[in-house]
């Protein structure tokens, strides 16, 4: 009895205190939400308004759109599949239809499971709660956010139908690659309207909001697959489709738009140009102000240009024996680390339009732009503002004799500079065109006393280099810092022959109205003589022809071309910088740490190995269909054969070269000493 | 265990008090509550009307407001810059001289010009200060042809570059004016009040006029144009011209000569530009180096 009569008074006991609990839960409820509800933010009444956000469009050369900064394509909920809606309903809330702002069974069990079970973190917010945060909150885990953010979505639910709701969530959502709303979604991934969508698409579509960058199918594709099975699953089990439909949709493969790659948030191009006209205009202006920016990238291009890259580097990849093994890794740790990196930039010689530039093998592995940002040895590249240089200093010309011999060049403060050849040899007498062709060490150096080292430097500066560079004798091989941009925005100083045009990256700026902001005027600034301009751009056509970067003409680029490589000690950078006369190309490839270029032989990769095949590879397609245009000889210069070593009228039956002499420069002149 | 005196001492007595109206009423009421609440969600309501009821009240805070502020920054920002253009598009296309073009244009501020309204000012100059900017011939070649798709004024430090552009964006001609000497330029259509010898540049180089004039005739006649590349501007003086200074040095092929006119007992300078080559002639023959 007495047992029987202590257990009744505990339950008794228990059961007031539960109601004790409840109802002190239940008044601290109300206080908290009294409390809390100050701090809440407001809402915008119609919510629709969420989506009035005017875009900044971005347009490629031709004027087509590349992408919309801020843009929320927004569409009625009956214009969007109801494939789509289906799919995201049975994903992310399959009972939204029904509660009223949460679920809280689902919210108790997720509660339970985050609270109790450890390493397991559960969500369960609906679609109206996922709208809150993603309209006032931030991504901040906290308990006192995750509160806000359920008040609010009953605020939401109070405010609106379930419909208006679910029509500013679709609207709303990001998708990766700079998609935000569905209809920018299916346009960016499948190029069609969100109405058109399929089974197949809508629930890959429907995958993605829970990780945009993850499930990216541009990027992983059989991961968004993955995802996609499970969207399927959620839509059987909720009744929304059948097995078979499910089935059927899994087997399709859609296909995603690849028109406009480089129009996705994440080109390298497009970093450089956000960077620009966000110092010029601030953030605000550039991601909400509406302006239309009109570029001058030319996706053609930069489609070559990105495969060009990616098929260089992977080439190179297997000339360095790099590989990953059966985890995935190389040699040195993960797939994506200690790889070489490459970049590319070209230029429209006739106006300094940045054409295409890709900054690295893959932006989604490195944002870092080397094509503009990344500062490395030009090595031999950069002979070419020496000679001519020399032409203008000393009077030389390609037709001068010098001797490849070694020197000893005293330096004030540190033992003495004595330049080595590349091969380690020393060949005699040579004409400065033989000199640069076989890229001689010995005589650039004995140029560059010559010269000085401030007049080339003064003279790579007038061509547009902006890195600073450094007065020093070994200026001369290419010993200071500078951008594939520098070098193919000076080299196009030669392809114009003497004349100078900034690069730049967009050509016009107008607001949402139309009114003009900005505008590109080209003017031509001569720099160089042309007459000394077209002498080393002779030497350099040799390079191509018959040098150091003959591998273009055995890659198949056969079109007028003139350049030069460029290779630094140790073989840490390689580099081709060469041009047309319409377009500059400057490729770099190297490693970001500064790593040797090596083959599985053991021997080291040059300029004319590893970056001139990225070169003539992007060429060959970029000049494909365009006519064939020689570079124009100025009236002043003529073409006299030459003994390339003895620098005079060649002997009958003996070496000839061809060198352009401008009026009043002769053959067999005195050897420069 | 001591029986508590509030126990109830039977089983019949246990069930009575556990099975009470008051307690089965809160049993139910608490059930009703909870199973109302899950079926009905009129808490999530109560709370959401409640908070609807003071949605006015709270702040314009979170993501979506910043969002707001940031495109009403954006806006502001774009407008000053429109209407700063607007307002230096208004002065230029207002303006009646170079000079007006050149105060209107801060640095970095830019306009286009119309192709009309630039012949209108450049035929507004005399012909001789006209030429200096410009070549007639080039002029034409420039604005007469298709050449010339637009002429773009850019605001510089000390004046505006006029850029005669194609219709791809190209500059096929560029002119620089200089704020003070376009200033200059437009005063030389304007006498000072002065004379000749509170000059110091035409010290030494002072002829009375009938010397000057004398001199002039010596000249072959199809040189005295060139001398006086401006004589209307001459002409239009009142007063008489009491003496002539030549300027002590050339700028740009041209030398300035001064004219001092008396009228009314006040004297006043007129500069007008002459080719330097005729002056020099005129110098030797006022010398007496030529006869």
């Amino acid at each position: 009895m007495k047992s029987v009569s202590r257990l009744i008074s505990l339950f008794r006991m228990i059961f007031f205190l539960c109601i004790l609990v409840g109802s002190i839960s239940i008044l601290g409820g109300f206080f908290l939400i009294f409390h809390v509800a100050r701090d809440l933010p407001k809402l915008p009444s119609p919510l629709s308004r969420i989506i009035e956000t005017p875009q900044s469009l971005i347009y490629d050369s031709t004027g087509q759109v590349l992408m919309g900064l801020g843009e929320r394509k927004a569409v009625p909920l009956e214009m969007v599949s109801k494939n789509f809606i289906n799919a995201i309903v049975a994903t992310e809330d399959h009972r939204f239809f029904e509660h009223h702002g949460i679920n809280k069974l689902r919210t108790l069990k997720a509660l339970y499971i985050t609270l109790f079970e450890s390493d397991r973190v559960q969500g369960a917010s609906t679609i109206t709660q996922q709208l809150a945060k993603n309209l006032f909150f931030s991504f901040e885990q906290s308990w006192h956010r995750k509160f806000k953010e359920m008040l609010v979505a009953l605020q939401i639910e109070a405010a609106n139908t379930k419909e208006q709701i679910l029509n500013a969530y679709i609207n709303q959502i990001y998708f990766g690659a700079g998609a935000q709303g569905i209809e920018k979604a299916s346009q960016t991934f499948f190029g069609k309207s969100s109405f058109e969508l399929n089974l197949a698409e809508a629930s890959l579509l429907a995958g993605l909001p829970k990780s945009p960058t993850r499930y990216n199918p541009f990027r992983h594709y059989e991961r968004a697959l993955k995802r996609r099975e499970v969207v399927l699953e959620r839509m059987v089990a909720t009744g929304f489709i059948s097995s078979l439909d499910a089935q059927k949709a899994a087997a399709t493969h859609p296909e995603l738009h690849q028109g406009r790659v480089d129009a996705r948030r994440g080109s390298y191009f497009l970093d450089a140009l956000m960077k620009e006209l966000i110092q010029t205009y601030g953030e605000d202006v550039v991601f909400h102000g509406g302006i239309r920016v009109y570029t001058t990238l030319d996706t053609r291009l930069q489609s070559f240009a990105r495969d060009a890259v990616k098929q260089g580097l992977e080439r190179l990849d297997g000339l360095m024996g790099i590989g990953l093994n059966e985890n995935g890794l190389n040699e040195h740790g993960p797939a994506t680390i200690d790889r070489p990196q490459g970049a590319l930039v070209a230029i429209d010689t006739g106006s300094g339009a940045i054409k295409a530039m890709v900054g690295g093998r893959d932006y989604y592995t490195s944002e870092f732009n080397r094509a503009v940002d990344s500062r490395r040895q030009a090595g031999s590249g950069f002979k070419p503002f020496l000679y001519y240089t020399a032409f203008q200093t000393l009077g030389v010309h390609p037709g001068t004799i010098m001797t490849d011999k070694p020197v000893s060049i005293k330096v004030a403060g540190a033992k003495d500079w004595e330049p080595q050849n590349f091969e380690r040899q020393f060949n005699g007498n040579m004409i400065l065109k033989s000199a640069l062709n076989r890229s001689v060490n010995t005589i650039a150096a004995q140029l560059v006393t010559m010269t000085g080292p401030e007049a080339v430097t003064a003279l790579a500066k007038a061509c547009g280099v902006k890195s600073p560079l450094e007065n020093v004798y070994s200026v001369a091989l290419g010993t200071s810092l500078v951008s594939p941009l520098d070098m193919a925005g000076a080299f196009s100083v030669f392809a114009n022959l003497g004349i100078k045009h900034d690069p730049f990256l967009f050509w016009r700026v107008e607001d949402a109205f139309g009114r003009v902001l900005f505008e590109r005027i080209v003017q031509n600034k001569k720099v160089l003589d042309p007459a000394l301009a077209f002498q080393v751009v002779d030497m350099m056509k040799a390079v191509v022809d018959t040098g150091s970067g003959r591998s273009i003409r055995g890659l198949g680029f056969q079109g007028p071309a003139a350049g030069k490589t460029g290779t630094t000690d140790n073989y840490k950078d390689a580099w081709f910088t060469g041009f047309t006369p319409s377009l500059c190309v400057s490729v770099w490839t190297g490693f970001d740490k500064k790593k040797r270029l090596k083959s599985k032989k053991g021997t080291g990769i040059t300029g004319g190995r590893g970056a001139a095949p990225i070169w003539a590879d992007f060429m060959i397609n970029a000049m494909k269909g365009e006519p064939e245009r020689a570079f124009s000889v100025p009236n002043n210069i003529r073409f006299e054969a030459v003994d390339p070593f003895t620098g005079c009228a060649p002997e009958p039956g003996g070496p000839v070269s061809s060198v352009p002499l401008k009026t009043g420069q002769v053959l067999c002149g005195e050897a420069v000493q | 265990m001591m029986q508590r005196w509030y126990d109830p001492f039977t089983v019949g007595e246990w069930a009575k008090r556990t099975f009470s109206f008051f307690n089965i009423g809160l049993l139910i009421f608490t059930v009703a509550f909870g199973a109302s609440e899950f079926r009905f969600d009129w808490c999530e309501k109560l709370v959401g009307t409640y908070l609807l009821a003071t949605n006015d009240l709270r702040s314009e805070t979170g993501a979506l407001w910043e969002t707001g502020r940031q495109t009403s920054n954006a806006h502001k920002s774009l407008n000053r810059i429109i209407t700063q253009r607007e307002d230096s598009r208004r002065s230029v296309q207002n303006a009646d001289s170079f000079y007006n073009i050149v105060e209107s244009l801060g640095p970095g501020e830019w306009v286009t010009l119309e192709k009309e309204h630039f012949k209108r000012l450049y035929l507004s100059l005399s012909p001789g200060i006209g030429r200096q900017l410009i070549e007639p011939s080039h002029l034409v070649w420039l604005l007469n042809t298709n050449l010339t798709d637009r002429i773009f004024c850019e605001g510089m430090t000390q004046g505006v570059s006029l850029y005669f552009i194609d219709s791809r964006n190209r500059v096929i001609h560029q002119i620089d004016l200089k704020k003070n000497t376009i200033g200059e330029i437009q005063s030389r259509n304007e006498p000072v009040p002065g004379r000749l010898t509170d000059i110091e540049a035409f010290s030494g180089h002072i002829y009375s006029s009938e010397k000057f004039f004398e001199a002039v005739f010596k000249l072959p006649v199809e040189m005295i144009p060139e001398l006086m590349v401006d004589p209307e501007l001459l002409l239009k003086q009142e007063g008489t011209i009491q003496s002539v200074g030549i300027w002590n040095e050339a700028d740009g092929g041209y030398i300035k000569l001064g004219f001092e006119f008396s009228h009314r007992g006040g004297n006043r300078v007129l500069l007008i530009q002459a080719r330097e080559w005729a002056v020099w002639q005129l110098s030797l023959i006022l010398k007496g180096e030529i006869q």
